[in-house]
C-alpha cells in the first residue's frame, strides 16, 4: 500500500475522507452538480420557477424542463420548458440531493 | 451535458429549437407576448409576428378597497422587435 501524494510527513494523520455529499466547492461545482435534478429558481421579482434544470450558460440563462411557475407559493403557470435570462436570477436552489 | 436525450446543450438552444414556433414571452412590466419566433440574438432581442400582448395593470385604488385588482389590456401586432433586456422568460411549444 503506497501514498502517491507527495506530501511533506507529518505527525498528526490526516483526517478521515469526507462522506459523499459534497459540501464544500466552487459555486461552478454546485452548478455542475446540480443540473439534471429538480431546481428552485428565484427571480429579483420574487417569482419562483421549479423543474429540472436541462441546462445554463455563463450569463446564468437557464433552460428548465417541466417547469412551474409559483408566486406567493401558489402554482400561476406551467410550462413544458422554460429559458430564463440570467440577469433575471437571484438565486438556484436544490430540491434534491446532489 | 445532455440531461435528458432532448439534444439541448445550452440554453440558446431551447430558443433556436422554437424558431417559426409560437412562442409565449414573459416581460418587464407585466406584460406577456404570444407570437410567432423569427429571430434572436445573443441579448434575446426577438423579432416576432401575429404577436398578442398581454398587459396586467394593477389598479391601486381597487386594491386597497379589496375588489378585483387585476385588470387585463390586450392588443395586436403585425410584426414586433422586442428588446432583449425586457426579457424575463421565453416558454416553446411542448416538444412531443
Amino acid at each position: 500500500m503506497t501514498d502517491a501524494r507527495a506530501e511533506p510527513p507529518t505527525e498528526v494523520s490526516p483526517p478521515p475522507p469526507p462522506p459523499p455529499v459534497q459540501l464544500t466547492g466552487s459555486p461552478t461545482d454546485f452548478l455542475k452538480g446540480v443540473v439534471g435534478k429538480r431546481v428552485k429558481v428565484r427571480l429579483v421579482s420574487g417569482v419562483d420557477y421549479q423543474g429540472v434544470l436541462s441546462c445554463l450558460d455563463g450569463f446564468m440563462n437557464i433552460a428548465l424542463e417541466q417547469t412551474e411557475e409559483h408566486v406567493n407559493g401558489v402554482v400561476t403557470n406551467k410550462y413544458g420548458d422554460a429559458f430564463i435570462r440570467g440577469n433575471n436570477v437571484l438565486y438556484i436552489s436544490a430540491l434534491e440531493a446532489l | 451535458m445532455d440531461v435528458s436525450g432532448t439534444g439541448i446543450q445550452e440554453p440558446f438552444d431551447l430558443i433556436r429549437l422554437s424558431l417559426s414556433e409560437r412562442v409565449f414571452v414573459k416581460l418587464r412590466g407585466d406584460r406577456e407576448l404570444s407570437g410567432i419566433l423569427h429571430a434572436y440574438d445573443g441579448h434575446m432581442n426577438l423579432i416576432m409576428s401575429d404577436v398578442e400582448e398581454t398587459i396586467m395593470i394593477v389598479d391601486t385604488e381597487s386594491a386597497m378597497a379589496g375588489q378585483g385588482v387585476v385588470n387585463v389590456a390586450k392588443r395586436k401586432m403585425e410584426m414586433l422587435f422586442v428588446r432583449g433586456d425586457s426579457v424575463i422568460l421565453v416558454s416553446p411549444p411542448s416538444r412531443t
